[in-house]
């Protein structure tokens, strides 16, 4: 694959890719387009063995799942309390209630267990198929459901307006 | 919150993705960077190849050598003082012609190695 094809196909799927990571860095922009720029490296580096068995978008998101898994691994989040770390996160405009949702989406978002995560942003924010998501998260469909169940159980606990 | 109004509240706010028309650039610049290693790389896989057959080829010319001058001066063993080297080279002097042989295969088997590399 050419340079100029890669970016081409980068730029349609920059936007999304850059929300999935958002979302699953809890709104810490910097952190995600740092893990977007070492997935689309690590994407284009690999690009010559992309055989085109699934769609260019769900083969990139693997890779940025897989490096935002190496990420977490990496950082310990404990370090840092979640409300200082939520709070960083916040949109500006603090005082509008677009930032207090996001605030608390953010904050339930981050006490998911990292699959049940990626389960709700791929299917609410990104509109994924489950077996897309499958893909994207190397398990079976089957324990997709699971997680996105488990996640939306989960989230109605935690998120409260 | 019931399961309908989760759903809704996810749907009503995907994350903004702030504006950032640095991105591409920086991809484009970490690719050039890329591009710059694999070119490094690619180099040092040729240069590494070069010597190896370099080194082959010298095998080769010097046992081509020592053949012809064994096979040229029957009496060469003479000017060892060891009769074990020359005990050996007794032994290997009828089948001189054959000694060849491997050391051809071995090159040609090494080309084709390095040709599917």
């Amino acid at each position: 694959m050419t340079q100029e094809r890669f970016i081409t196909l980068v730029k349609a799927e920059q936007e999304s890719l850059r929300r999935f990571l958002l979302a699953l860095c809890s709104g810490d922009a910097a952190l995600s387009d740092d893990i977007a720029q070492e997935a689309l490296v690590r994407a284009y580096v690999a690009s010559g063995s992309f055989r085109g068995l699934s769609k260019f978008s769900t083969w990139l998101f693997r890779i940025a799942y897989n490096c935002y898994i190496d990420n977490v691994r990496r950082v310990r989040p404990e370090q840092v309390p979640l409300e200082d770390r939520a709070a960083l996160r916040v949109p500006s405009g603090d005082a509008t209630d677009a930032s207090f949702r996001y605030q608390a989406l953010y904050q339930a978002l981050d006490r998911l267990p990292e699959k049940e995560k990626s389960a709700i942003v791929l299917f609410y924010f990104e509109d994924r198929s489950i077996r897309e998501m499958a893909d994207i998260l190397q398990i079976p469909a089957g324990t997709v459901k699971y997680h996105l169940s488990m996640g939306r159980n989960h989230l109605k606990e935690y998120i409260r307006l | 919150m019931n399961e309908k109004s989760i759903e809704e509240f996810l749907r009503e706010n995907k994350p903004a993705v702030p504006d950032d028309p640095t991105f591409i650039l920086e991809t484009r610049r970490r690719m050039s960077e890329v591009e710059g290693i694999k070119g490094e790389v690619d180099r040092q896989r040729r240069h590494g190849r070069i010597v190896l057959i370099v080194t082959l080829l010298t095998g080769l010319v010097v046992g081509a050598l020592l053949s012809a001058l064994v096979m040229l001066h029957p009496t060469l063993p003479d000017v060892f003082d060891s009769e074990a080297l020359a005990h050996v080279v007794a032994v290997l002097q009828p089948w001189k012609y054959y000694l060849l042989l491997p050391v051809a295969g071995c090159a040609i088997a090494l080309g084709l190695t390095l040709k599917i590399r």
